[in-house]
């Protein structure tokens, strides 16, 4: 087995609460499959038999019990559940799973929808024989009307690649070069021609070798891979004592008393290591051109990002992503539109890119387009549902009009409601005859239900409406 | 064969632009004959810089016939120092011929003092009127600048004048020997555009700072580029000449481009670049790019520019080119047994003497070089002397030198104008032997760019004569070295300055940053609320600050420094420890670290007693007032002038009942821990004031009873 993957299926979903509120991030509907079914289904395409799913128990259970959660796929499940409360990181997790992990990994997030060539990835890790190889992909501008929300912040990341735009030299928040993007001359030296890329999202699907890991269960600081681990590996690349092979080992020694913090270092002799590196002696063969210098100057850490230039790469972390995703994903895979277990009335009006869930019931003059109904979901007559998701279990009455809106699970739209753009939370019952428009935020929540007001209604658009 | 490409390209380049535009006006160029600085001293005391023989042929030369090619039809060379000279060159040369499809127009002045200066000239005489290029003369170059030109003029165009300059760059990879170190550049470029964000000289810089403001520009690809060499050509728009005469302050190039990218949001100017990549373009700004240019000429990188071509079009100035790139003019002769091993360019009626070794070596016309000698890189000039067993390695030796018998020329030597060295003489790496004495230079300094004064200098000269010195240039020499006779500071600049900046990757330095770098990224993972608790202090002293000039009162203030200690996350420890040291070093960060004694104690009893209740508020606990006095002491501790003032502090805050007496004894007779604050209660003052203090609590207690 040459990689194990990975997948990371415990994150909340903090960047869309609203929707996360009552399903857990990778069980929200996404062209009626689960978000995490995507991931897995990636990996299933490229060979992969066995996956270790790092999940809470919640979701774990209702993997296992739900019918409509039920992930239709044939490789093995190797589910880990960690505390919910735990606040583990995505580094923490791969720690906790340490004593799992035998070869290289591939760790993917359960928020990934693409269809990119995975061999990509992976060929980059193999003939550089890297540490880290990551996917990026253009980052899109999401299309659609987003629910209540107007106007995005700005907080790009700043991707520094070499010539041949596979090597990564650098990478930066935007937010953390308030001194401006600062680079050592040498490492100008050594990649004299260097693409810097704003506008790219991190695809979250790393390659790793199996030495990070083991550096990870040594160092227990580092709680997240994107946010520390990966920064730290690419800054790296250029350090002195990863570059020159043969560090006097007495001043190691001292160096690493001092700092007191013994396994700073990531170990990356793996055992053909000199194989390797005699290989290399002997070819011609060299990464650049322009110096003498030996291939990679010598440095023994490497990082490679491949970067899609087309195809769909969407991660499912806020809520316009969401929507995008629900519109393109039906794309990825070709299952009938409509659930063979769907009772559709024959005169109702249903696009060619909307999908029906099982057993759902649309009933005569309903008007379904460019839509998702998920499963169990009741349409009655005179409906119109236009550019929006509806979840499972929902029911809406007649003559309503919904468009570009969100509806959470087992909700009830009352008859004639007019909901435009909005975002309606799960188990709610919208009055009749009501009108909601865009420029409000319609979170609704059940009476019964405390919900810290602050913490989830900050925007100055967001109107909430406890009944 | 030059003639002909150069008229071919011409050609071809004269339909493209009428085709372009029939109006167009002829292209212009302005070609700069002066350096404006001191780099070939003591060479170029004798001949200006431009007219320097570069395999055999003057720099200035190849500059005109680069513009030639390129099919510019009307130059100004601007010349200042020696421009004599280069007027008579220029007119004898075939630029000034009638048939010479480049109108050369010169223009002399002693009052440029800088490539601004040449150009706010260019203004006030009006002479262009349109696009030009702007070209140094001891550029050597084959650049095809027509794409660059149409790409220029397409952005001119299309956004009405705001590109102002295309700087043409040739890309070769950092390290590469026509890179010249002094001319390293690194650029950021916006990758659709090819627009210059930033440029900037990186000699001496370890890193590299780019600011924001240049990736807020729309695009979302930017490129960082250090593997481009600047050519020193540049295409300018009229513009640039206006520029350059509304700021004065611009001298050189470099001050034109940062100024227009740094007030790129004012005037709306920009700067775009064009990168070549197979031509060759270099300039000449060094012995060690003298050097390597020349080798390149040699090799025949500069293509169709070579010297067999013979394109200046002088009579006898043809030579052969055969195998290994070695080139022989006319009337060349050879001696038994020698061996011209490759790269060789050997001018006319040059005799060479018998079992000779020359290898990447050029040799001028008219030269003598007598048997056994050994010639590595060695750039000879005309009328050159060279006697038997001599041993020259990567040196420079001008017109009229003579090389006596068995001496050895190690590298980087350079024996100026009609200088004699030797016989039986080694001249260490390095030397610099001229006929003008180099505090001669000195006095000059005032008229150093006025020409024609060397009468001036030889009177001088020979009113002062000065001795040569057999040891530093032999027994029969002739002439002062230059490093010996200056003082050690100097002397090295000149070396450095003749030769250029040898490149070396500077590996050590690299790593010192690395681990500095390392050590601040490991203290920032390891301990971050260190840093809280500094800017806990700063917030506390902030407070405090406000609170004595606003007159703020004291329960507020509490309630403040509350509100920071959760913000900041702060133990109640630490922050009586903050307070107190707060407290007691506000004298010194008001007035500065240098208060006496008395000034400190003077300042800070007042403000013991107006913060006293914040100190109450928190000093409540036995631990609390044993925290407080040990955050005392280690303050004191520091302040080790200032421990006299300790006592009267403590006395204050005991009278202010900040302190009880049972804590300070306690703190007295425990707290000692190492043999500095042992030392610390040794102080007289603090003896006598515990002294008191439990005299007073006897009392206190036998009143009691």
């Amino acid at each position: 087995m040459e990689l194990q993957a990975v997948l990371m299926a415990a994150g909340g979903g903090s960047r869309m609460m609203d929707l996360t509120y009552n399903t857990r991030k990778p069980l929200l509907p996404v062209g009626n499959k689960p978000l995490i079914w995507y991931p897995i289904n990636l990996l299933e395409r490229v060979g992969f038999e066995e996956v270790i799913v790092i999940t809470t128990k919640e979701v774990q259970k209702m993997i296992s019990t739900d019918p409509k959660m039920k992930l239709d796929v044939k490789m093995k499940l190797d589910i880990v559940c960690i505390q919910e409360d735990a606040h583990m990181g995505t580094a923490d997790a791969l720690r906790h799973i340490q004593q799992k992990i035998k070869t290289d990994i591939l760790v993917v997030s359960c928020d990934l929808i693409t269809d990119a060539a995975l061999h990509e990835v992976v060929d980059l890790f193999r003939a550089h024989n890297a540490t880290l190889s990551m996917l990026m992909s253009k980052a899109h501008e999401f299309t659609e009307t987003v629910p209540g929300q107007k106007g995005k912040k700005k907080n790009g990341d700043f991707v520094g690649v070499d010539g041949t735009g596979k090597r990564l030299l650098f990478m930066a928040n935007e937010a953390d070069l308030d001194k401006g993007l600062v680079i050592r001359k040498s490492n100008m030296r050594k990649h004299p021609r260097m693409h810097i890329k704003t506008g790219l999202v991190d695809a979250h699907l790393y390659c790793l070798k199996k030495s990070v890991v083991d550096f990870l269960a040594d160092n227990r600081s580092v709680s997240s891979i994107r946010g520390e681990l990966v920064p730290y590996i690419v800054r790296k690349q250029f350090s002195k004592s990863m570059t020159s092979p043969n560090v006097n080992d007495e001043a190691d020694q001292k160096l690493k008393k001092k700092d007191g913090n013994a396994n700073v270092e990531i170990k990356i002799l793996s055992r053909d290591e000199a194989l390797l590196q005699l290989t290399r002696e002997r070819s011609c063969w060299n990464d650049h051109r322009g110096d003498m210098s030996e291939a990679y100057h010598g440095g023994r850490l490497r990082c490679y990002v491949h970067i899609m230039d087309e195809g769909m790469c969407y991660r499912v972390n806020m809520l316009a992503a969401y929507i995008e995703a629900n519109r393109l994903a039906p794309k990825l895979f070709d299952e009938p539109a409509v659930h063979p277990s769907a009772a559709i009335s024959v005169r109702c009006l249903i696009g060619a890119d909307s999908i029906i869930g099982a057993s759902c019931q649309i009933s005569d003059k309903a008007s379904i387009k460019r839509s998702m109904i998920g499963a169990s979901t009741t349409v009655r007559e005179k409906v119109k549902v236009t550019n929006s998701i509806i979840m499972h279990g929902v029911t809406i009455e007649e003559g309503c009009n919904i468009q570009g809106s969100v509806i959470c699970s087992n909700t009830v739209i009352g008859r004639g409601a007019d909901i435009k753009y909005c975002l309606v939370g799960s188990a709610q019952r919208i009055e009749p005859e009501g009108e909601h428009t865009t420029a409000y935020y319609c979170l609704t929540l059940p009476s019964h239900t405390q919900v810290p007001l602050t913490s989830t209604l900050s925007g100055n658009s967001r109107v909430a409406k406890i009944q | 064969m030059g003639l002909v490409a150069s008229r071919g390209g011409k050609q071809k380049k004269g339909n493209v632009t009428s085709e372009q535009e029939e109006e167009e006006q002829p292209l212009q160029a302005v070609l700069v004959a002066d350096s404006f600085n001191r780099r070939f001293f003591p060479i170029s005391k004798d001949q200006p810089r431009a007219l320097l023989p570069l395999g055999n042929v003057a720099m200035i030369d190849y500059t005109l016939e680069f513009l030639t090619s390129t099919g510019v039809q009307e130059t100004f060379v601007f010349c200042c120092w020696m421009s004599n000279k280069i007027k008579d060159h220029l007119l004898k040369s075939k630029w000034c011929r009638p048939t010479s499809p480049n109108v050369v127009h010169i223009i002399t002045s002693d009052l440029y003092r800088s490539l601004g200066d040449v150009l706010r000239d260019v203004d006030a005489k009006n002479l262009v009127r349109n696009d030009f290029i702007l070209v140094y003369g001891d550029v050597v170059s084959n650049i095809d600048v027509s794409q660059a030109l149409q790409e220029h003029r397409h952005r001119r165009k299309v956004d009405k004048n705001i590109s102002v300059m295309t700087m043409v760059f040739k890309e070769s990879s950092p390290g590469h020997k026509s890179r010249c170190e002094e001319d390293d550049v690194i650029v950021a470029m916006d990758s659709k555009s090819k627009r210059v964000l930033h440029y900037q000289k990186t000699q001496g810089l370890k890193k590299l700072q780019f600011p924001m403001n240049i990736f807020q520009h729309g695009s979302d690809e930017f490129e960082i580029r250090h593997d481009l060499l600047d050519c020193h050509i540049s295409i300018c728009s009229p513009q640039v000449a206006e520029l350059f005469t509304d700021n004065f302050d611009y001298q050189t190039r470099n001050d034109f481009v940062r100024g227009i990218l740094v007030n790129e949001e004012i005037l709306g100017n920009q700067i775009h670049l064009y990168v070549t990549q197979d031509g060759y373009g270099a300039r000449v700004s060094n012995l060690q790019m003298y050097d390597s240019v020349s080798s390149d000429m040699v090799r025949r990188w500069v293509y169709p520019l070579t010297p067999e071509a013979n394109f200046t079009d002088q009579q006898g100035q043809g030579c052969t080119h055969s195998r290994h790139n070695v080139y022989r003019g006319a009337e060349v002769s050879l001696g038994h047994g020698s061996q011209m091993e490759e790269n060789v360019l050997i001018g006319r009626d040059t005799s060479i003497g018998a079992n000779c070794h020359i290898s990447n070596s050029v040799i001028g016309n008219n030269c003598t070089i007598g048997d056994n000698v050994v010639l590595d890189r060695a750039h000879m000039w005309n009328n050159v002397h060279i006697s038997s067993n001599v041993e020259i390695h990567q040196s420079v030796v001008c017109d009229g030198a003579v090389v006596k018998e068995a001496v050895r020329l190690n590298k980087q030597c350079v024996l100026a104008y009609n200088v004699v060295i030797g016989p039986n003489l080694s001249l260490p790496e390095g030397t610099v032997v001229s006929m003008h004495h180099p505090e001669e230079e000195e006095e000059d300094d005032d008229d150093e760019f006025l020409s024609d004064d060397q009468e001036v200098g030889h009177s001088k000269d020979k009113t002062r004569q000065k001795a040569f010195n057999p040891a530093e240039v032999g027994p029969e020499g002739k002439g002062y070295i230059w490093k010996a006779s200056m003082n050690d500071t100097e002397d090295e600049e000149l070396a450095q300055c003749l030769w250029g900046l040898v490149l070396n990757p500077d590996p050590e330095s690299d790593s010192e940053s690395e681990a500095s770098e390392e050590s601040q990224d490991r203290s920032r993972s390891v301990s971050p609320e260190i840093d809280d608790v500094n800017a806990f202090q700063l917030e506390v002293l902030g407070t405090l600050q406000r609170g004595l000039e606003e007159n703020i009162v004291c329960d507020n203030l509490v309630l403040e420094i509350n509100s920071l200690k959760y913000a900041y996350n702060i133990t109640l420890k630490e922050v009586m420890q903050i307070l107190t040291r707060v407290v007691l070093e506000y004298p010194f960060q008001q007035q500065g670290t240098q208060l006496t004694t008395l000034q400190y104690t003077g300042s800070l009893l007042p403000l013991l007693k107006t913060w006293s209740p914040v100190f109450k508020n928190y000093i409540k606990r036995a631990q609390d007032h044993l925290d407080c006095l040990s955050a005392v002491e280690e303050l004191f501790l520091e302040q080790d002038t200032h421990q006299t003032a300790m006592v009267k502090v403590l006395m204050k805050m005991y009278q202010l009942e900040i302190l009880e007496e049972e804590a300070i004894l306690k703190w007295f007779s425990t707290g000692a821990t190492n043999d500095k604050s042992r030392q610390l209660r040794k102080n007289q003052g603090l003896q006598k004031f515990i002294q008191w203090l439990k005299e007073a609590e006897d009392e206190s207690s036998e009143e009691g009873e």
